[in-house]
């Protein structure tokens, strides 16, 4: 099971992109559990997760938002705009398999 | 061309991010606009409802319903009417959570601040519910939000302190929270109430002619009352819109933003509008309602514009933003086209919702359409919302419909240019021959 947060901002546009993103783990047979919330409800779950997303209206916080997840250790990244925009849950989804990926490599290197 | 889009976008990404960027990352700014969000809207719009049907647009329904009225608003009155208890609650929790501290704690001690600062230090059982009651909702957003920020940064930094109360580590730890929370409680209660008692040792002559004592909301509200008159008017609406479309031309959630910091002052001037029938016009329905229509921007003829595009890429971003674009949703629109650091579309984007809340501020001062009067979610359909914000206008809607046009209109020329910019590059990139152009390269 890949556990998701997308931080945003009212979770309005981002309940699209979520859907999407379930739509293209169910067709490469991944279990994955997404999650859009606020900066503050990130602040209190960032533990409960595999991946955080940063969604793009909110790159404003991104440098705080960076520094809470790699102090537990959680890879972390900016969803791109225009994957955003086109609801491109696919892409979105590669994005976090390779941000999983780079971890594990991270690991092995240590 | 696309030497320009690059420097002006590099212009706006080094100039105009950084400043607009740390007002939005304000904590305060972020613990009060979720706790609007999470605790108070759901409480507003279902009250709202009961509003409404106290308030029937058709005059036959208001005459059948006007001996009833005082106990519809009931319900009314004990949820919105009381909103600024629970925004004492939601901002000292979200603060916590952004605190990274346990919520549930401040947040209910926020809510017992509160109303030690609302009310007058005396004896409560000959106190009236009525001379409170305003207070303790529209009136009291100030006190609400100052209580929930002094309550979470007081307890957090007692919690862990040496200055608690310390138990063995064999007693269960919820009991040991319980003795933490002790110190920090009986401080701030104290703080209060001997503030309240001080403000409350005074008085005032009320709109009644008789003597009242004073409270903290009540002081409040005479200190900032010009600021609330200061909010309701033509130049501050402008600064607000700019404001909010400067964030998003930067691809930052502007209304976010600004709601945060104008909220309480929207929240009081439509309550005043509710309730006493006042001619306020600057409220939350006034931006989300009547100028962001189809999203921020009033971006809804652009979709229709990029359904028949001669572009790729602006017809994809036109299907996936159709369905959002009727709930008002655009970020597909905002990151797609995309309207956010892209020099060609930021004017219109600032411009086109300047010119619409223009047109609307004097439409609603000359008394066109009946002033807001409801709050809604903003997800709401053009047409049907102008209609209920106005407490049953059609004139609110007929309004919408002539902004829409007036946004399709303007919009037009700029989203042409950018339709050539875009068409031209992706035929320089159907063609990899003539590679002596530079690859296509995406603004933002």
């Amino acid at each position: 099971m890949i556990r998701v947060l997308i931080v945003c901002s009212w979770g309005m546009s981002t309940s699209l992109l979520v859907e999407s993103m379930l739509a293209a783990a169910v067709a490469r047979k991944y279990e994955l559990a997404v999650e859009a919330l606020s900066a503050g409800e990130y602040a209190a779950k960032v533990e409960e997760c595999d991946v955080v997303l940063i969604a793009p209206q909110i790159r404003h916080l991104r440098k705080s938002i960076e520094k809470l997840a790699l102090s537990v250790g959680k890879p972390v990244a900016m969803i791109e705009p225009f994957h955003y925009a086109t609801m491109n849950g696919q892409a979105v989804f590669e994005q976090v398999l390779h941000l999983l990926a780079s971890k594990q490599e991270g690991k092995e290197e240590v | 061309m696309s030497v320009m889009i690059e420097r002006g976008s590099d212009w706006v990404e080094r100039y105009l991010v950084p400043p607009l960027g740390i007002l939005a990352s304000n904590v305060y700014l972020q613990a009060v606009r979720d706790a609007f969000i999470i605790f108070t809207l759901p409480l507003i719009l279902a009250g709202s409802l009961f509003l409404i049907i106290a308030n029937p647009p058709v005059q036959a329904l208001a005459n059948l319903i006007a001996p009833y009225q005082s106990q519809i608003l009931v319900p009314f009155q004990l949820s919105f009417g009381l909103m600024a208890l629970f925004l004492a609650f939601g901002v000292a929790y979200s603060l916590a959570q952004y605190r990274r501290t346990e919520p549930v704690q401040p947040g209910v001690l926020a809510m017992v601040l509160f109303l030690v600062a609302s009310m007058p230090v005396r004896d409560l059982t000959t106190l009236s519910l009525g001379d409170i009651l305003p207070y303790l909702g529209g009136e009291g957003l100030l006190v609400g939000i100052l209580v929930g920020i002094l309550t979470t940064e007081v307890v957090r930094r007692f919690r862990g302190s040496r200055f608690t109360i310390r138990l063995p580590k064999s007693v269960p730890p919820n009991v040991t929270r319980a003795f933490e929370a002790l110190v920090p409680a009986v401080l701030l209660l104290t703080f209060i109430w001997v503030l309240e008692w001080f403000v409350s040792s005074h008085t005032f002559v009320g709109t009644d002619g008789h003597l009242h004592q004073l409270t903290i909301p009540i002081l409040l509200e005479r200190i900032f009352q010009p600021l609330i008159l200061v909010q309701d008017s033509y130049p501050a609406a402008l600064i607000e819109i700019v404001l909010m479309m400067l964030l998003w031309s930067v691809g930052i959630h502007g209304m976010n933003v600004v709601t945060a910091i104008a909220l309480p002052f929207w929240l009081a001037t439509l309550t005043n509008n509710a309730v006493n029938h006042g001619h306020g016009i600057v409220t939350e329905p006034f931006f989300h309602i009547f100028a962001h229509l189809g999203g921020s921007g009033a971006t809804w003829p652009l979709v229709v514009y990029m359904l028949r595009s001669r572009s790729a890429q602006l017809r994809t971003v036109g299907k996936v933003a159709l369905g959002p674009a009727i709930f008002n949703i655009n970020e597909p629109v905002t990151f797609g086209v995309p309207m956010a650091l892209n020099p060609i579309m930021m004017i219109p984007f600032v411009f086109v919702p300047v010119i619409i809340v223009t047109i609307n501020y004097f439409v609603f001062a000359v008394g066109l359409v009946h002033v807001p009067v409801v709050l809604q979610p903003f997800t709401v359909p053009i047409g049907l919302s102008g209609f209920v914000a106005t407490g049953g206008d059609i004139r609110g809607s007929l309004l919408q419909f002539f902004d829409l046009a007036v946004s399709a209109l303007l919009y037009y020329p700029f989203f042409k240019a950018w339709e050539r910019v875009l068409v031209a590059r992706e035929e320089a990139a159907s063609q990899p021959e003539e590679s002596a152009k530079p690859a296509p390269v995406g603004v933002g």
